[in-house]
């Protein structure tokens, strides 16, 4: 019945998504021949480093945008990418950090209840969107938070969206719209 | 002729009125009064017979129209030549431009008779079809789609259109007679109803049965206890999360088993488009309860605890 059951429910971030620009050309193959963890991406024209305190993959580009996915949180990000920046600084380039952006956050949630999604799907007809053949959970996309959750049977719900605030509204949005449709506990 | 509105009839102004077109009258119907006259007449100028040869062909009209697909063609052609004047030299013909006659619908004709090459694989009467052109002509007018193969908005369009007449086909069953992907198919099924703004129905397990049991060859008798046992299934909640396709499969093989015909997995596998393992998973989870699941009425060959338990 609480429309607010923040304090119950886990909203685990799981991935972090961000983007910065180090504003000068970075050479490829220097980074690949010195960096340390680095896989080389020829074909695909980037170089993968991988850091460990942070745990952080980071896609580089020649042009020196970077884009830094598998942190936890967007503070984990931001440190991540200004170390990230730090080692490309001692192999040698005239690194700037600048335009950070967060882009993307992933996180998931679990509900203490199953839910019919064809239930779920029947009363949210436009928005909720449910192809059993194509994918087992429904879409519900909020399109004014730009915010995507995918509805699994088991009650567990992923949630991705442009920062963690959206992430965490939109869970609050859907919870009363889920405890409708839930699966009644004893069968 | 009508000058305001359509002729009627002066004593019955509110009858609507009969067109008797071989004749050419427009007839009121309340009182038989000839209202007007020398309506053309649709019907064919020659009558023209199989046998006889083809070469002068009589007719002054073209082919039939398809106004609501095309662009209203009324443009002509000059045709090749037929006397001994219209070849050069060397035989070959002076006028050689044969343009296209549409070029902006070219790729839109082009569809149409993918369209029509698919479904007549699977035999899909004529109001699918004509749906599907519709839906396809949307699609290409509103461009949103652009950048995507013809054929694959094409299969696209044919499954929604499977989908709106109340006959849903698979993805895989649409891919069997396309030469698209299926997740390029489901990429462009999305993006379609989300252009066009429609929205389909769920599927169902019941759906499918009639197709299923009579390409495997079951009596009616199993095709109705495998639509019951499918229905309780999904009622009771017995298989979360499952493809109704695959919960179909499963109740398919349980009736069969019950019954004097029995199915294996992989002939029902086949037919469905469903992995025999997931038919596998789906039957264990029907299994515990099947006593219920079947129709109450139904005569078992093999009795319910002697069921194959995988």
């Amino acid at each position: 019945m609480d429309s607010s059951n923040d304090e119950a429910l886990d909203i685990i971030i799981t991935n972090v998504v961000a983007t910065f620009r180090t504003r000068c050309h970075l050479n490829l193959r220097t980074i690949a021949l010195e960096g340390i963890n680095v896989i080389y991406k020829p074909d695909m024209g980037k170089v993968l480093m991988k850091l460990r305190k942070p745990k952080i993959t980071a896609s580089i580009w020649s042009s020196g945008k970077i884009i830094c996915t598998g942190a936890t949180s967007e503070d984990d990000a931001k440190v991540g990418a200004r170390r990230l920046a730090r080692t490309l600084q001692k192999l040698g380039f005239k690194v700037r950090f600048s335009a950070f952006k967060v882009v993307n956050v992933l996180a998931v949630c679990s509900m203490p209840f199953a839910i019919r999604l064809i239930d779920f799907t029947k009363k949210n007809r436009p928005i909720a969107s449910y192809e059993p053949e194509l994918h087992p959970a429904a879409t519900y996309r909020i399109k004014h938070i730009k915010a995507t959750i995918q509805v699994f049977s088991t009650g567990s719900i992923t949630v991705t969206g442009p920062n963690v605030q959206n992430v965490a509204s939109a869970v609050e949005q859907v919870y009363p719209l889920l405890f409708e449709c839930q699966k009644p506990r004893c069968k | 002729m009508a000058s305001t509105s359509r002729v009627h009839c002066p004593d019955h102004p509110d009858a609507i009125l009969v067109e008797d077109y071989r004749a050419g009258d427009m007839i009121c119907p309340e009182c038989g009064l000839v209202v007007g006259d020398r309506v053309i007449d649709v019907g064919s100028e020659w009558r023209t017979f199989s046998n006889e040869k083809a070469l002068k062909d009589p007719s002054r009209v073209g082919d039939a129209q398809n106004p609501l697909l095309n662009g209203g063609d009324l443009t002509t052609m000059i045709s090749k030549g037929t006397g001994a004047a219209s070849f050069d030299e060397f035989g070959n013909s002076k006028y050689q431009n044969r343009r296209t006659m549409s070029s902006s619908d070219r790729a839109m004709l082009n569809a149409f008779k993918e369209i029509s090459t698919m479904a007549d694989r699977i035999n899909l009467p004529r109001n699918i079809i004509d749906r599907t052109n519709n839906l396809f002509k949307q699609v290409y007018e509103q461009k949103s789609l652009k950048g995507r193969a013809n054929d694959a908005i094409a299969s696209a369009c044919l499954y929604i259109a499977c989908r709106q007449e109340g006959v849903p086909r698979t993805f895989k069953e649409i891919c069997a007679v396309s030469r698209i992907s299926k997740k390029e198919i489901g990429r462009c099924f999305k993006l379609i109803l989300k252009a066009l703004e429609t929205s389909v129905d769920l599927i169902t397990t019941g759906d499918f049965m009639s197709r299923f049991c009579s390409n495997l060859g079951l009596p009616k008798q199993v095709q109705m206890a495998a639509t019951f046992i499918a229905r309780k299934a999904v009622e009771l909640d017995l298989v979360p999360g499952r493809s109704p396709i695959s919960v179909a499969a499963a109740a398919i093989y349980m009736a069969s088993q019950a019954s004097a015909e029995k199915k294996t997995q992989k002939e029902i596998g086949d037919i469905a488009g469903v992995a025999d393992v997931t038919i596998r998973q789906s039957y264990r989870l029907i299994y515990p309860r099947a006593a219920e699941l079947f129709p109450p009425d139904f005569k078992f060959d093999t009795p319910v605890d002697k069921l194959p338990q995988l």
